[in-house]
């Protein structure tokens, strides 16, 4: 019986294997290496090296901090209004289906598109909103030019392209939650934001727990975005892993390193990911209980 | 039986017409040259004709993006598959050392001779050889350039003081709200910047292999740049300005001088250029006694070792990169040659008329450093000056950090330590 079941999943784990588990070990085993333009390409052992590399490299953990910064900011701001969207457009209005298609086009761009759009909406002084602040009197406000605001700015872009995503995902699970529900909370005399934190809010905590859980896969790898708006400046304040890694093995060929600065970020990701599914978890055991 | 006959030739006949196209397309050499899109653009004529006096070659074009990084990562991708598609490949100058040592390129010596480099006008010669091969021959020279407005000045400040009082006068009297904007984004058009300012500080990036950035002249030349962000001479959104980003502004008219490459004069020039006629280029400002200093930004055609046509893209390279070729190019686009003879033609002298500035400009070209982590030191460089100029660290720690750190990535570069 037991070898049937492996047989039937062999495929899919193969396919795992293929597309996850070789990449990481070829990984691993490249940052034992120092494999760069300066060993002609080709690799050369050299142990710890790399790991103890990374370790000393501020630029590795201040790209940590602001890599984690942005995935904080940008799913939190996109949770909160993912979740005001999808209640939005799960009310019965007039002209919902058209509604919904709409509201996913900022998702639908290409990130790449999207960036350079808002880098000119940011630009300074001839964007858009730095023409309307100088008409009103008002200085222009350096989106892109002072490090204190800029990651604001990176953030802000990626909420606006994802966080039609979120509300996608989180209409879904309120489609999912049985009208009568809110029909009998209504005949009991609950108001509408009651019923919102004791139905609607724990009946959709695994659709929040998996949009949180994608969202920040994607924003702890974010690159294109980061590339296309700031490069990764002013003064590498929106630097984030993923564009390190890159200038890394695209810019300067030094794979090696590459490699373990992947691997780095591979772990960072990993910890934050378990620490949000964990606190979920402790979440979800408490609206259950009796009040 | 009999009624199967002319189906059988039929394919008999379709088969030996198939075998014979494909040994008369395999007779064809094709070469294949890969250029950002500006440039195929402006090589298709050139690449029609060639086709039309080369029979046995088919010489083809691939458009690269416009962006030199961009460029760069299309490029490293195809090579790091070993088998790339491409024969040629145009490269910008700073590439020349890292595509060189990870084996790349092919060395054009034997093909082109020793003196391949001895027609071209001073200053282009630079930076296509490394480690004592030639890598690349030069096809469009570029360099860093100071735009001044002729209707605002009778002459273009040659020293940073004098840029420095004219900006203030202008800007006083309401001219331009701003005096001058450059590169200042992180990015490597900030280590242009940073290598003429250097040298017009008397200053110089690495001497032997070894940083000079702590030096007096490079906490000076960064002072300089910095002082101009704080005194309001340039605007602070500088910081991330690019090439287009000064443009806009300089052709706005909110600013009396602009660092920017030759590409900027014909932008300036157009019909619906509103500075049309009213714009001057020079060479960067500098110090008393210290020379007046142009980034060199050359793009060169380079031969890929993995290039199976070798003979067939040496004569494709030596055709785009003739006197006739870089004539057209400059007659209908505006490329800046790199050929001595094409900056002396009397026909392009009457109709370019700031070809001497740019011929005089090339021969005050300084590379930036000649090796293969380049792009790390680069890399270094404008982070830091970044950092300086939107006020995060003053110019002598900066430039002491930035030191330090250059000569660690020296030391352990690659982790090859």
């Amino acid at each position: 019986m037991r070898w049937r079941l492996w047989l039937l999943m062999a495929p899919a784990l193969l396919w795992l294997v293929a597309i996850f588990a070789a990449p990481l070990l070829h990984y691993a085993w490249l940052s034992t290496q120092a494999q760069s333009v300066l060993t002609g390409l080709e690799p050369r052992p050299v142990g710890a090296e790399q790991w103890l590399r990374l370790w000393n490299d501020a630029r590795f953990w201040q790209d940590t901090w602001q890599t984690l910064r942005f995935g904080a900011a940008s799913v939190g701001l996109e949770m909160v209004l993912g979740l005001a969207m999808a209640l939005l457009l799960h009310q019965p209005l007039k002209g919902r289906g058209p509604l919904r298609t709409i509201s996913l086009l900022p998702w639908a761009l290409p990130t790449t598109v999207m960036a350079l759009g808002w880098r000119w909406i940011f630009n300074d002084p001839y964007g858009p909103i730095n023409q309307l602040a100088t008409r009103l009197g008002l200085g222009g406000i350096p989106f892109l030019s002072d490090p204190a605001i800029t990651w604001m700015a990176s953030v802000w872009a990626d909420t606006w392209k994802t966080t039609p995503f979120v509300a996608l995902l989180l209409l879904a699970g309120l489609q999912t939650i049985p009208a009568d529900l809110y029909e009998a909370a209504a005949l009991e005399g609950a108001s509408g934001w009651q019923s919102l934190r004791r139905i609607t809010l724990p009946l959709l905590t695994p659709y929040l727990l998996i949009a949180v859980l994608f969202r920040l896969a994607q924003a702890l790898g974010v690159f294109d975005l980061i590339q296309v708006l700031t490069g990764g400046g002013p003064a590498g304040s929106t630097e984030s892993l993923a564009l390190y890694a890159y200038l890394n093995a695209m810019r300067f060929l030094d794979f090696g390193y590459s490699a373990t600065v992947m691997l780095g970020s591979f772990a960072v990701l990993v910890v934050v990911a378990a620490i949000a599914a964990l606190a979920f978890r402790v979440g979800r055991s408490t609206p259950g209980e009796v009040r | 039986m009999t009624r199967r006959w002319p189906l059988l030739l039929l394919v008999l006949m379709t088969s030996v017409l198939l075998g014979l196209w494909s040994l008369a397309a395999n007779a064809v050499e094709r070469v294949n040259v890969l250029m950002p899109a500006p440039f195929a653009d402006a090589t298709a004529e050139l690449v029609a004709a060639f086709n039309r006096d080369h029979p046995g070659i088919e010489l083809s074009v691939s458009r690269g993006p416009l962006e030199t990084e961009a460029m760069s990562d299309l490029a490293i991708s195809s090579l790091l598959l070993g088998s790339s598609p491409y024969d040629l490949l145009l490269m910008d100058v700073t590439w020349t050392p890292k595509y060189a040592a990870a084996g790349w390129l092919e060395p054009l010596e034997p093909w082109l001779g020793d003196d391949a480099l001895a027609d071209l006008a001073p200053g282009a010669e630079l930076g296509n050889a490394f480690a004592g091969h030639l890598w690349r021959f030069p096809l469009v020279a570029d360099m860093g350039l100071l735009f001044w407005r002729t209707d605002l000045m009778e002459a273009p400040p040659r020293t940073p003081a004098e840029l420095e009082t004219i900006s203030r006068r202008l800007q006083a009297e309401g001219k331009v709200p701003w005096g001058y904007v450059w590169e200042g984004k992180q990015y490597e058009g900030l280590s242009c910047v940073m290598v003429e300012m250097l040298r017009s500080f008397g200053g110089r990036w690495l001497d032997q292999n070894q940083p000079e950035l702590s030096s007096p002249a490079a906490i000076e030349a960064t002072a300089w740049l910095n002082h101009l962000v704080e005194a309001g001479i340039t605007p602070p959104t500088v910081t991330n300005m690019a090439e287009p980003e000064a443009l806009q502004a300089f052709q706005a008219g909110d600013a009396a001088f602009m660092r920017n490459w030759p590409y900027a004069w014909a932008e300036l020039n157009r019909a619906e250029s509103p500075l049309r006629g009213k714009v001057g280029i020079t060479t960067m400002v500098s110090q008393p006694g210290e020379a007046h200093a142009a980034t060199q930004g050359s793009w060169g055609l380079a031969l890929l070792a993995s290039s199976r046509h070798q003979q067939a893209a040496i004569e494709a390279l030596r055709f785009l990169t003739s006197e006739e070729a870089q004539k057209q190019l400059n007659l209908r686009w505006g490329y800046t040659p790199t050929r001595l003879s094409v900056f002396e033609d009397p026909e392009l002298l009457a109709a370019n008329p700031v070809l001497a500035e740019l011929e005089q400009a090339l021969s005050a070209a300084v590379l930036r450093p000649l090796t293969p982590i380049y792009a790390q030191l680069s890399d270094l460089l404008y982070r830091e000056m970044n950092a300086v100029i939107t006020g995060e660290v003053q110019p002598a720690p900066a430039m002491q950090q930035l030191q330090s750190n250059s000569e660690r990535l020296l030391l352990t570069a690659g982790g090859a330590g």
